[in-house]
């Protein structure tokens, strides 16, 4: 039974498909929504940000050396590869979508497509 | 060989076990000081890593204090004051000590951040690392 348990464990938390939900912050402003993540020790190379249909998908695969535990003392964090999906609605230009990655944190904007930016309505004078 | 059924062998399998759900904890742990840190050690270094996303290297500000290497910095808010639709991150000042396992060399010490991670290289004191005795 204990040997059970240890394998359950095992598969767990030492699993490869194990990922880390990167905290993320969403704010909007007058022509776009930012999503910024902060996803420490990912590099340009090993980030996956896909969009498909309403999902916005995104993967950052980490170096084997980060996640290893070899001539590990003391730890307080372990990392995995990070994984996290966002449900996008209609008002944004797809085409638009621009992605950095700077000191670990990722900064995706997403513009709002020209129908929904806020527009100044003229009044017409009648003749 | 005979061997004869001990109750406390149980018990003490039910406390590894115990244990051993405080010690494995799985990925971040919420009871610890941020930042969070690893310590990795081998013959002559100690290397600590700490997860900094988002904190730039110039407010970042490495002490070595004794057999204690300190941290302090700030993470400074990139979002500010506009519009939140989600807010799970954290922002603001930190300090931290990490004691360290073995007497260090204070000149020794390499530190960098890639990727939101800080590196720092201790070499261990001459007299901290391993000897080997040579039987006569």
């Amino acid at each position: 039974m204990a040997n059970d348990v240890k394998k359950m464990r095992k598969d767990d938390y030492n699993c490869e498909e194990c990922v880390i939900v990167p905290p993320a912050d969403i704010y909007e402003t007058v022509d776009e929504y930012v999503i910024r993540a902060d996803m420490p020790g990912t590099r340009r190379e090993n980030l996956d940000i896909t969009l498909e249909k309403n999902q916005l998908d995104i993967y950052g695969r980490l170096e084997d050396e980060l996640t290893s535990e070899e001539n590990l003392k003391y730890g307080e964090y372990r990392l995995y590869n990070y994984h996290r999906t966002f449900v996008v609605g209609d008002g944004i230009d797809r085409e638009k979508i621009n992605a950095t990655l700077e000191n670990g944190v990722l900064t995706l904007t997403l513009p709002k497509s020209e129908k929904l930016k806020p527009r100044k309505i003229e009044i017409k004078v009648e003749a | 060989m005979y061997t004869t059924y001990d109750v406390f062998d149980d018990v003490v399998q039910l406390r590894d076990l115990v244990g051993r759900f405080f010690t494995e904890a799985p990925a971040v742990r919420r009871n610890v000081e941020y930042p969070y840190v690893n310590l990795r050690e081998n013959n002559d270094e100690v290397m600590i890593t700490a997860l900094l996303p988002g904190v730039k290297a110039d407010t970042l500000n490495i002490q070595l204090v004794d057999n204690s290497l300190v941290l302090e910095g700030e993470k400074k808010s990139d979002v500010q004051d506009k519009p939140y639709i989600r807010k799970e991150r954290v922002f603001g000042r930190f300090q931290k000590a990490v004691r360290l396992p073995y007497r260090v060399d204070g000149e020794k010490i390499e530190a960098g951040l890639k990727d939101g991670i800080l590196t720092i290289k201790l070499a261990k004191a001459e007299e901290a690392r391993p000897k080997k005795i040579e039987i006569r």
